[in-house]
């Protein structure tokens, strides 16, 4: 699953991928959100929403690109702008009024979960971020956290995905009975 | 630990023979293991919430880079005038 990556394993090294890409396909693609009717933010959350669906296709690696990345990134902002327009026009004002019933149900518990991985749990999620989602080489996530080799790194992934799943079991049992 | 690969290669669907066999014994053997299968599911869509989050933060940063920094002022007014000098 892991594979050599463009866009490097430390968030300075992506934040010098992430400018690149900002500066090859962004003006095109606020271009063509502007010639729509949009605004600057409406083109920046598009163009964001594109990043990130185009970093998970490069980090599963399920994804050859055969187009050039800024022709890539344009259609999927097209995309989204496309399909934001019509669920603009759609949505009703009750339906509105359901969302933001069912968001306020749930957000309570995770965004408290959340919280705590956030703060108590980070060193566990960062590890686990690198694995799972950034899916990096293992050797390079022991050099990243300072493991003295693969092996060390990778029993400490098994180790924060064990403890992360029991802190998000108790949390969540805990939080349910808080709201209730 | 061994129980937690076990259910990751599970849930991504990459046992080998030998493996499934052994885990499809431990689900008869062990009844709180359904429990622990979804929780691990849990976890990993937790894993990707806050992943995703944190890769938005990143984003938003080269943003604010592009849009403050001295140097990027040419690349911030063609984009800036597609919107505001219409």
């Amino acid at each position: 699953m892991a594979q050599q990556n463009n866009f490097g394993s430390t968030p300075a090294q992506r934040e010098q991928f992430f400018i690149s890409l900002y500066k090859k396909a962004f003006p095109k693609v606020a271009g063509y959100v502007g010639k729509m009717g949009g605004s600057f933010d409406e083109a920046k959350d598009i163009f964001q929403d594109a990043l990130v669906i185009y970093y998970e296709k490069l980090t599963t690696g399920s994804f050859e690109l055969h187009v050039n990345e800024q022709a890539y990134l344009l259609g999927i902002s097209r995309h989204l702008w496309s399909k934001k327009f019509k669920e603009n026009v759609q949505q009703t004002d009750l339906d509105a009024a359901f969302d933001a019933i069912e968001t306020k149900v749930q957000e309570p518990s995770s965004a408290r979960l959340m919280h705590y991985l956030e703060t108590a749990g980070a060193k566990c999620m960062e590890i686990l971020k690198a694995f799972y989602y950034d899916n990096l080489p293992v050797n390079t996530i022991a050099t990243l956290f300072g493991y003295s080799g693969t092996r060390s790194a990778t029993v400490q992934k098994y180790k924060c995905m064990e403890k992360v799943r029991e802190t998000i079991k108790e949390k969540s049992l805990a939080y349910e009975d808080f709201i209730e | 630990m061994n129980e937690i690969k076990l259910i990751d290669d599970h849930l991504f669907g990459v046992l080998d023979p030998a493996d499934a066999l052994l885990f499809d014994a431990m689900l008869i053997l062990d009844n709180t293991l359904p429990e622990k299968i979804v929780w691990q599911q849990n976890t990993h869509a937790t894993i990707q919430q806050y992943s995703r989050k944190k890769l938005k933060a990143e984003i938003e940063d080269a943003h604010q880079q592009l849009f403050s920094k001295p140097q990027h002022q040419r690349f911030r007014q063609k984009i800036l005038s597609l919107f505001f000098n219409r």
